[in-house]
């Protein structure tokens, strides 16, 4: 009777350790960050020797990055969710044929990074060496037609991969609305168009202003795109501005934090305000039902609406792989090759070459350490908070999704900083990595846990305790079972977020260890463009063959019924 | 088959199984449970009946262990498990207890067999007497040829019976119910309502019901327990519940009632009967069986128990004119709604010729089923 009334349990002191890291592993950087940004006092000396608030003044003697920052996020925002609300309608609401083939593929453009993307158009869009540019000049035109290294440019390959996220965000509303709401408006005799504009639009709304909200934070922050297209033309926005005093001599580490800071409370804003408008907005989703949509007979225009969700796709997946594809196998990459100029030297290049080897094998040992690790932490933290009664679970949710509203790249600043000065020596080490990337990527492990965890009903767990099950054994023989099938596909996801990690990456890691997303960027601004093409279609390789396993994985547990 | 609690010698009343004493229960300051005690005795089937939110469900988990009171305690066997003063809190699976959800929580990825030997592995129980016990209980709910199948494969009723059989396999000393047959259709909820009572009585198991369903408590319970609001309305066997209704709110939701309020007239007072006069001065007899009975009264009067006829009927008391309003078909019953001065009495009597609304008719009861409400 004693140790079952004793008031601490094995169970708390499990819930209490996790929480514990995680608020570690989240607030020591972030602490760190601040300090940086508040550090007025001789840049050298550390801990700070004054604090003030002038560093956030030096931001505005860079009143051009901040413009760019804003045109390059507004533009892409706009178009993604053009793209994304377009192919959501086409996919939820017509009978374009092949509907649901097409929904599945939508999520393949967000698997294949912006990186990828800015690689490949900026072979096929750099304004003298681009593909497109120079068949532009064969057939007769002068300069160029298009320009990748521009605002518009980066913005345009930001938009067609975060397209996809507006689409899954616009999607889910269209689906969660209720066919009956607009059969009410018809069979009361308002008419087609009166019922769109009066019942669809306005509940649809809430739903896109949130996307928008949404994506837009997300190109605040996004770095890659940024980096490989606007590097060339001198273009900075914030993140790659960000960067670049870390990276330069002497380095201007105050402002950079400030920087960063400044970021990071212009997305935690955004981030809260999307919260805010899911929740109080959204009439929609309220119910959590899924119904049958109500889908439209275009008639004949679905095909040209099929065309539409061709033209996406083609863009946003198959030019860029095509492109760097085509790019991989020429000795010198250019729109119009000889005979001689086709050679598989690139790929063998790339396979033996031991920087490219070690980076690999690095990247390829931190998927499995961040996957591993990260399944068990974050399993934990997401039955924390969602399923135990810990009385500080919503501090704790607070904590873990931190990350979200911080800029990787912001992150792994302050984790630099942090650790420089940290008594064991891991800095430069794959374990700083390691430690990144497991903070950074909680928000994304817990959600998707605790998305298979909250449909697991509660009772399965109370009835194992009612049958006298204590804690260990229940999560043994219940929670864990039950659970597999999404502990499976978050290890997926952790892996595959891993081995395409730069934002962390770039800033941590060491000359001893190099992973392969920062090398393929170090690849093209130091070596070729084409074996950089050969080194993103090896990791394309890696990451797809990680999302068979993840879609199998998720068909079956399509297939096994838990509510 | 199960551990039977010690049955005290010579005439004391039974030690109860279950006590609860003034148990309160709130999430985040909304108040659930204000203040509950209740006990059950050995081998009782003790049902907790009331509308969704009146804390019935809480209550029960709360015996459970699944949810932590914010006052009172709970003594299962004499032994406390909850105590807020004592500082005690044992959790659900040292209590000794077993449950049946709502939502029956079949463990999808275990076959029947292994859901019903779940309880026997904790207690590590051999396995030619994991065998034995669970193929007994099967038998016992008609599912041993189902033992190998899985828990999607499973009609809800079935997954009812494994619930069941996987909640007493392992002898617990009290088994909880929390509306394990409402997510049945009508037909098989009639049924297993039967089959549950026959187990329970095999068994002899002390169990706690919770029920928003007033046949399946009258038809389930040693005892009931009408809970509302978070508080204890009424307790008592289901006779004296349905027939004794102690106030408005158990009159009304025990079967439909005709509340009548008047002024006491002790001076038409016979015997055992008392009369009040309504505002429209109507006489109506009725029976205090024993409660207090003040100058402002209220009866309640079973919808069943009032007579409609068109000739005047023979008795001497409780005789009335009335008028029909409205008259509506309903299978098994018709349900008359008679306008009786300013108020309206609804009465439902067994199919019968349609009467015209407007028509005038005598409306009538026995005195003993007017039944005074208490304070």
């Amino acid at each position: 009777m004693r140790s079952a009334t004793s008031p601490i349990s094995a169970q708390q002191i499990a819930g209490y350790g996790v929480a514990a890291v995680a608020a570690i592993l989240v607030l020591y950087p972030v602490f760190f960050l601040f300090q940086a940004a508040l550090d007025v006092g001789d840049p050298q000396a550390r801990p700070p020797t004054a604090y003030g608030f002038d560093n956030f003044n030096g931001i505005l003697q860079y009143p051009r990055i901040l413009l760019n920052t804003l045109t390059v996020s507004v533009a892409a925002t706009v178009m993604a969710l053009a793209f994304g609300f377009v192919m959501a309608w086409i996919l939820t609401r017509t009978n374009v044929p092949g509907r649901h083939l097409f929904e599945q593929l939508m999520a393949v453009p967000y698997y294949l990074t912006p990186l990828l993307g800015a690689l490949a158009w900026s072979l096929l869009g750099a304004p003298e060496s681009g593909f497109i540019n120079q068949v532009w000049r064969a057939l007769g035109g002068s300069g160029h037609l298009i320009d990748i290294n521009t605002a518009y440019g980066i913005a345009w390959v930001m938009a067609l991969f975060e397209g996809s996220v507006a689409f899954v965000m616009i999607a889910a509303v269209m689906k969660s609305m209720d066919p009956a709401l607009e059969e009410a408006s018809q069979v009361i005799g308002a008419g087609r168009l009166r019922t769109m504009l009066r019942i669809t639009l306005p509940l649809v709304v809430p739903g896109v202003l949130g996307a928008a909200i949404f994506v837009f934070a997300e190109m605040l922050g996004s770095f890659a795109a940024a980096l490989v297209l606007g590097l060339p033309s001198r273009y900075y926005v914030i993140t790659t501005a960000i960067y670049q005093l870390v990276q330069q001599y002497p380095p201007k580490i105050q402002v950079a934090a400030a920087m960063g800071v400044s970021l990071f409370a212009v997305m935690f804003f955004m981030l809260f305000l999307y919260r805010r408008i899911v929740m109080a907005g959204s009439y929609v989703t309220i119910t959590g039902k899924a119904f049958r949509p109500r889908v439209t007979d275009v008639g004949p225009l679905r095909y040209v609406l099929l065309g539409v969700c061709l033209l996406y796709l083609l863009t946003a997946v198959g030019l860029p792989l095509a492109t760097l594809l085509y790019a991989s196998l020429q000795k010198i990459a250019v729109a119009f090759p000889t005979a001689g100029n086709w050679t598989l030297d690139n790929f063998r290049v790339a396979m033996t070459m031991n920087a490219v080897r070690s980076a690999l094998t690095n990247s390829l040992l931190l998927g499995f350490g961040t996957a591993t690790i990260g399944v068990v932490l974050m399993g934990l933290l997401a039955w924390l908070i969602y399923r135990s009664r810990l009385p500080a679970s919503g501090l704790i949710e607070y904590v873990v999704m931190f990350p979200q509203a911080v800029p990787r790249l912001v992150f792994a600043f302050g984790l630099m900083w942090a650790w420089v000065v940290f008594p064991i020596p891991i800095y430069g080490t794959l374990w700083l990595l390691l430690i990144a990337y497991i903070t950074v990527f909680l928000p994304l492990g817990v959600r998707t846990i605790a998305g298979v965890m909250l449909q697991i009903d509660k009772s399965l767990e109370e009835c194992a305790q009612m049958c006298g099950a204590p804690w260990a054994f229940r999560v043994r023989t219940v929670t864990i079972p039950l659970l597999a099938p999404g502990l499976v596909a978050a290890w997926l996801l952790l892996f595959i977020a891993s081995i395409r990690e730069l934002g962390a990456s770039i800033l941590l890691m060491g000359p001893h260890s190099k992973v392969i997303t920062p090398s393929i960027v170090e690849s093209w601004f130091g070596t070729s463009s084409e074996l950089t093409a050969a080194l993103a279609l090896i990791q394309t390789l890696v990451v797809a063959l990680a999302m068979i396993v993840l879609v199998a994985v998720t068909r079956r547990v399509g297939a096994h019924p838990v509510d | 088959m199960h551990a039977s609690p010690e049955v005290p010698a010579l005439s004391s009343p039974p030690t109860p199984h279950i006590e609860v004493d003034r148990l309160e229960l709130s999430y985040g300051g909304v108040a659930a449970v204000r203040g509950v005690s209740f006990n059950v005795l050995p081998g009782e089937q003790l049902t907790l009946l009331g509308p969704s939110g009146c804390g019935k469900t809480t209550t029960l988990r709360a015996i459970a262990g699944l949810e932590q009171p914010t006052a009172g305690e709970i003594r299962i066997d004499g032994n406390t498990v909850y105590s807020a003063e004592r500082g005690i809190n044992v959790r659900a699976e040292k209590r000794g207890l077993s449950m049946v959800f709502q939502s029956y929580a079949i463990w999808p990825h275990m076959t029947v067999f292994e859901n019903v030997a779940y309880g026997l592995r904790v207690r590590r129980t051999g396995a030619a007497e994991i065998a034995d016990k669970v193929h007994t209980a099967l038998d016992m709910v008609q599912m041993r040829s189902f033992a190998s199948r899985r828990a999607a494969q499973l009609s809800g009723g079935q997954q009812q019976r494994v619930a069941l059989a996987r909640a007493f396999v392992f002898s617990p000393s009290v088994l909880l119910f929390d509306e394990p047959l409402s997510n049945l259709d009508a037909k098989l909820r009639a049924d297993m309502r039967i089959e549950l009572r026959e187990l329970q009585h095999r068994l002899g198991i002390t169990s706690v019901y919770v029920t928003h369903d007033l046949e399946e408590a009258l038809a389930m319970s040693d005892r009931i327990v009408v809970m509302r609001d978070g508080l204890i309305e009424q307790t008592g066997t289901p006779d004296e519940i349905y027939r004794l209704p102690n106030s408005a709110f158990v009159a009304d939701f025990v079967g439909s009632a005709n509340l009548i309020q008047g002024r006491h007239r002790p001076d038409l007072d016979t015997g055992a009967s008392i009369a009040l006069e309504t505002v429209d001065g109507r006489i109506v007899h009725g029976m205090a069986y024993g409660r207090p009975v003040g100058a402002e009264l209220v009866v309640s009067v079973r919808t069943v128990h009032l007579r409609i006829s068109t000739e005047p009927p023979a008795a001497a008391q409780n005789v009335w004119h009335g008028s029909i309003r409205q008259t509506v078909f309903q299978g098994d019953f018709t349900q008359v709604h008679v306008a009786w001065g300013a108020q309206n009495l609804v009465v439902r009597c067994a199919a019968m010729e349609p009467l015209a609304p407007g028509r005038d008719v005598y409306i009538s009861v026995e005195p003993r089923h007017v039944v005074l409400l208490g304070g």
